[in-house]
């Protein structure tokens, strides 16, 4: 049974369809890139797995238990954590207390749950900015912040979205070297990202998205060539 | 009287009141668009035009609906000054930081007008206005019926002001996106200050219009602000014409609510269907109660 | 060191009905105590959690009038009728949570102002239950017998203690909610409940038990408040007024810090109430003036000034 089992997933806002019966699935141990040109839903994708929005139609399951209907802490809860694509660190508390409060979902003491959040930032780099404010961070450290935070409430699937967007080139090899170390510690991960490079590298497979529909689910070498793909990352002449 | 003559006579006096409500509504609404300010101490600019109207009658012998072109320049210029030197340096702090300081500003001023001008309720009685004119037989009271002409006028050259001139143009687009509006060359901050103007000279201009009409008081201005509050978020907070309907459509509730439900819980129901919408309406008004 | 400071603070507010008999300054102690109880109330809530409610004045008046009912037409002792209070505002804050969480921001106070009115009009008007503006008074309050004594009712001592010991329990509320899971927890719905949310905070929990807290302490105090003045009516406890003064108290002593409103409140208090003394009206100009001033140049309230301005001083 795969980890992450998405049917049939179609979202409306208005007359707006945003997600158009997509169904993908992610097996426990991947990596899955999710890429598609601007606007075609998978921050939307993002939203409806962790329950910020509700569904049109369709099905989520996380392990065969469905996701839908849940509040967002709920599906927190239940193990699925995320990132956000502008980052939403707590920013007039400590960098520690970031992941503190995090971590004190699955360890309801503050002890334990500050010793937690001080492993996870070593993890992360970020030992020497502990008593900073999030806010004083770089937008890389920040980056690193919030998928620490994420990290703290033992995910079993995590998504990350746009994890490398607005890093220079090291910051995003860091950054592709961690996505693969957090998976090497059992978590799954689903990662939204537009620089190629990066998501090709280091995903098991790629999902590709246009206008709220699938346009193809395959290994990144296979996917590179489909010529749908580039259609639609190019416009139709140059295909 | 005949049933439908009550209804009528309720319709009346609804209209009335309400195109008083839809004026303060208004002021409010401009501001927060604008601005995003909510500015709480809106009824005390109404309370002002209305102390306004009574020291001028009373001093000068100025009928209100003369004076009120002295008061309604002289509120825009008390507007634009409480923006440049009270709240200029409080908006960016934030929409919760100004409302905080916007209460303070407004009990400062309730209170001072309490202490200066002592609370003993005020009225103004006009020679010609002891007896309403009874068109059809309807009861309508002069200076209502005045005010509710002067404040056609009034929102009717706001409305050619903000869709004709050029700075009311600019006030609308900063309304809409004042970032997008700073960089086609609008000065926000000018805008800013003349649009809390507008709001202000509207307020007291309702002020000067409503207070032959009622009791004055100091503290008069808090229920009329929360009410007011009410039409504009149920309006949409911004839309001039969600203010007018909305001010004339809590006018119309409360007056046929006072009549065929209860006088005593007349005051009540802006505030029940306020709350009503946002039990049925779970996504917050309009959409735009989530931050 | 802070912990010796905050004893003998405690002492010298328990002695102060020992040290002088005059009644203004325990009339003022008193009111000083009942607002910090109102501060503390509020300050869980909007401080805390960041939800500005321009209404308490719902649950201190639903307090208020329950222990007068309690006692005047069931002969329930006050001291039992204020806790009942307490219980039965936390009961109320249940659907207006309900109604009034669904908004943020702004909207979340406007919609607990327009709570706080409905409930002053329904008083106003209700005259079965609450005899209207006509209002309910107490003439005797029971006999106590302490050990060998009966409790002298036209001293104010007992009304002082009996004050400063909710006072005391408020604070001591807030001190163990300050450092707890569920504090932090509103820490950061305060910063952003989206956010929080996707931490598996439950937010809903988190602010539905924080307003029950808040609203049972405030229910608490208007309990005192029929006990001590013995008169109620819904424009003394219910008024948009008070639950304004109650914000102030808050934000000018300090938000989400445990002594901030015990600042505020002595501070605003004591002015007011001296200005009353000597001019009837008005005495609320300084809770504008100073809340105008706190948020432009002092937005941590003066209780975090001070710690600011100790800090500063200690590391220099």
């Amino acid at each position: 049974m795969p980890l992450l089992e998405v049917s049939n997933l179609t979202k409306d806002f208005g007359g707006l369809r945003a997600v158009s019966h997509l169904s993908f699935f992610v097996e426990e141990g991947e990596i899955l890139g999710l890429i598609g040109p601007n606007g075609a839903g998978k921050t939307t994708v993002f939203n409806l797995v962790t329950g910020f929005l509700p569904p049109t139609l369709g099905e989520i399951r996380l392990a065969g238990t469905s996701l839908v209907g849940l509040k967002p802490h709920a599906v927190t809860q239940r193990g699925v954590a995320r990132t956000f694509q502008i980052v939403k660190p707590f920013p007039k508390l400590s960098v520690k207390e970031n992941v503190t409060l995090a971590a004190f979902m699955r360890l309801p003491s503050r002890r334990d749950a500050e010793m937690e959040a001080c492993r996870l930032l070593d993890q992360m780099g970020l030992s020497s900015k502990r008593e900073s404010l999030a806010s004083d961070l770089t937008l890389a450290e920040q980056k690193r912040l919030e998928t620490a935070r994420a990290l703290a409430t033992q995910p079993r699937l995590l998504l990350l979205d746009e994890p490398m967007g607005g890093l220079n080139p090291k910051e995003v090899e860091d950054a592709s070297a961690m996505v693969g170390q957090i998976r090497n510690t059992g978590v799954t991960v689903i990662l939204v990202e537009h620089v190629m490079r990066a998501i090709m590298r280091i995903s098991h497979r790629v999902v590709v998205i246009h206008h709220g529909e699938k346009i193809a689910d395959d290994a990144p070498d296979q996917v590179v060539r489909n010529p749908d793909v580039v259609t639609a990352y190019l416009g139709e002449r140059v295909a | 009287m005949r049933p439908v003559e009550t209804f009528v006579q309720s319709l009346v006096s609804g209209i009335l009141t309400g195109s008083l409500y839809a004026m303060i509504g208004v002021g409010l609404t401009v501001v927060f668009g604008v601005m995003r300010i909510i500015n709480l101490a809106h009824g005390e600019l109404v309370m002002l035009g209305m102390y306004g109207a009574f020291w001028s009658l009373v001093l000068w012998k100025l009928d209100p609906f003369v004076s009120i072109l002295l008061w309604t320049p002289v509120m825009f210029l008390v507007g634009m000054l409480i923006y440049r030197f009270l709240l200029k340096a409080i908006i960016p702090g934030g929409e919760l930081n100004t409302l905080l300081y916007t209460a303070g500003l407004s009990l400062l001023i309730a209170n001072l007008a309490l202490f200066v001008w002592t609370g003993d309720y005020r009225t103004i009685k006009l020679s010609y206005a002891t007896l309403p004119m009874r068109p059809f037989g309807i009861a309508v009271p002069i200076p209502l019926a005045v005010a509710f002409g002067i404040a056609i006028l009034i929102t009717g050259a706001l409305y050619a002001f903000l869709t004709r001139t050029d700075l009311g143009r600019a006030i609308r687009a900063t309304s809409q996106n004042a970032e997008a509006a700073a960089l086609l060359g609008v000065n926000v901050d000018r805008i800013s200050m003349v649009t809390f103007g507008l709001g202000s000279a509207l307020a007291g201009a309702a002020g000067v219009l409503m207070a032959p009409s009622l009791y004055l008081y100091p503290t008069v201005g808090e229920i009329l602000v929360t009410k007011c509050f009410v039409i504009v978020v149920l309006g949409g907070l911004g839309s001039v014409a969600g203010a007018i309907a909305g001010g004339v459509l809590l006018g119309l509730a409360e007056s046929l609510g006072a009549v065929y439900v209860s006088v005593a819980y007349k005051d009540t129901i802006g505030f029940v269907i306020f709350l009503l919408v946002l039990l049925f309406r779970p996504s917050g008004l309009l959409g735009v109660g989530k931050s | 060191m802070r912990r010796a400071g905050a004893l003998a603070a405690i002492a010298v507010l328990l002695a102060i009905p020992l040290l002088t008999a005059n009644q203004f300054l325990l009339h003022l102690g008193i009111t000083v105590l009942m607002w910090t109880v109102l501060g503390v109330a509020w300050n869980l809530l909007g401080g805390y959690a960041g939800q500005v409610s321009f209404g308490h004045a719902t649950f201190f008046g639903v307090g208020a009038y329950t222990m007068m009912i309690l006692f005047l037409k069931l002969g329930l002792a006050p001291w039992y009728g204020m806790i009942l209070g307490g219980m039965l505002a936390a009961l109320v804050s249940l659907p207006v949570g309900y109604i009034c969480f669904r908004l943020r921001g702004p909207y979340f106070s406007l919609a607990t102002l327009a709570v706080a009115e409905i409930v002053r009009l329904v008083a106003l008007n209700w005259e079965a239950l609450t005899n209207g503006p006509v209002g309910l008074l107490i003439t005797t309050l029971p006999r106590v017998g302490l050990g060998s004594r009966v409790l002298n009712w036209e001293s104010k001592a007992p009304f002082f203690y009996l004050v400063a010991t909710l006072a005391l329990g408020a604070m001591l509320a807030t001190r163990w909610l300050s450092r707890s899971r569920l504090g932090a927890y509103l820490l950061a719905i305060r910063e952003d409940e989206d956010t929080a949310e996707s931490i598996g905070i439950d937010t809903v929990m988190a602010k539905v038990t924080v307003l029950a807290l808040s609203a049972f302490l405030a229910g608490v105090a208007g309990g005192f408040y029929g006990l001590y003045f013995r008169y109620v009516d819904p424009d003394a406890v219910f008024p948009i007024a008070l639950s304004v003064e109650m914000v102030f108290i808050a934000v000018v002593g300090g938000l989400a810090t445990v002594e901030g409103p015990v600042i505020g409140a002595i501070f605003l208090v004591s002015i007011g109430e001296l200005f009353r003394e000597r001019f009837l009206v008005g005495h609320l100009i300084f809770y504008g003036l100073f809340m105008m001033l706190t948020i432009r140049y002092l937005p941590e309230g003066i209780w975090g000034g001070l710690r600011r301005a100790f800090a500063s001083h200690a590391s220099a």
